[in-house]
């Protein structure tokens, strides 16, 4: 380790913070869930309206203002490991079924 | 170095080249057993992985063999993402692999720099394209990720740097 691997590492550290705190002094509660299917939307409704929405691919849950997948036919399950969403701006993508859940 | 140093009956020196395919084939392996390893990393963040090949290439930079280093990363990003990716994850392996490679040819040649802090700058800055492009494919909502990726990219990073130092100490195959 030298003197310039120390600036290095206090840089990506700076960046982090600064991005912890920019990121979350931006974002703001959602109003809206969309859902998209191969860049159609398929669902729009309030984030306030419980829902278990089926695209035929993915289970879309929107439960108390937090969305999540809970299921998927695809084999990385990326879209289900990925959790809760709550925010504006926020989003859940399935790659291989082409399914994307965005809050607004 | 300098392939003119060969007997100057082939132009390519077969030993390097050799040697070339071989790193090429320890990429592919290692970036293999990785995407089965990122499985259990991806509630983390999705798709994340340790970018262990790259320590592969940091080592190549560091022997000074910055063309040799560029051509293992063209040719394993290409490859992979024929194997095993989609044209979308060769777009994000590409811009993201691209950048580091790049970042980490341009700091190498800083005396004050070493390969640990190379290997970090280039995992950062390779997460931090990643995401550009990403922004670009599926829209604005992923920079959320941009806080994990930044602190995962540094972690992965030294991790691969460490490996890379360990490399380059114990191994007589880069001295051709």
């Amino acid at each position: 380790m030298k003197k310039g691997d120390f600036i290095i590492i206090a840089t990506v550290a700076l960046a982090a913070i600064l991005s912890v705190v920019l990121l979350f002094s931006l974002s703001k509660q959602g109003s809206r869930v969309i859902i998209k299917q191969n860049n159609e939307v398929v669902y729009d409704e309030s984030i306030d309206k419980n829902v278990n929405f089926n695209t035929g691919t993915n289970v879309v849950v929107v439960k108390d203002g937090t969305v999540f997948v809970s299921e998927a036919n695809c084999k990385n399950q990326v879209c289900v490991a990925s959790g809760k969403i709550s925010k504006k701006g926020e989003s859940i993508i399935c790659l291989p079924n082409k399914v994307m859940v965005e809050i607004k | 170095m300098s392939s003119k140093q060969s007997d100057g009956r082939n132009k390519i020196n077969i030993k390097r080249l050799t040697l070339y395919a071989m790193l090429v084939a320890v990429c592919l392996i290692v970036g293999y057993l990785e995407s089965i390893l990122s499985i259990s990393l991806t509630a983390i963040a999705p798709g994340i992985k340790i970018g262990l090949s790259n320590a592969v290439v940091l080592t190549l930079i560091c022997t000074g063999d910055i063309k040799g280093a560029w051509a293992i990363n063209i040719a394993r990003i290409c490859l992979s993402a024929l194997l095993f990716g989609s044209p979308i994850s060769f777009f994000l392996s590409l811009s993201g692999g691209v950048a580091s490679t790049l970042v980490a040819c341009l700091l190498s040649r800083l005396k004050s720099v070493s390969i640990i802090g190379i290997s970090i700058a280039g995992g950062v800055l390779h997460n931090v394209f990643q995401l550009v492009a990403a922004v670009f494919i599926t829209g604005a909502g992923v920079v959320y990720y941009l806080p994990i990726l930044l602190l995962l990219g540094g972690v992965c990073g030294a991790f691969c740097g460490v490996m890379a130092q360990l490399i380059f100490i114990k191994s007589k195959i880069f001295k051709y």
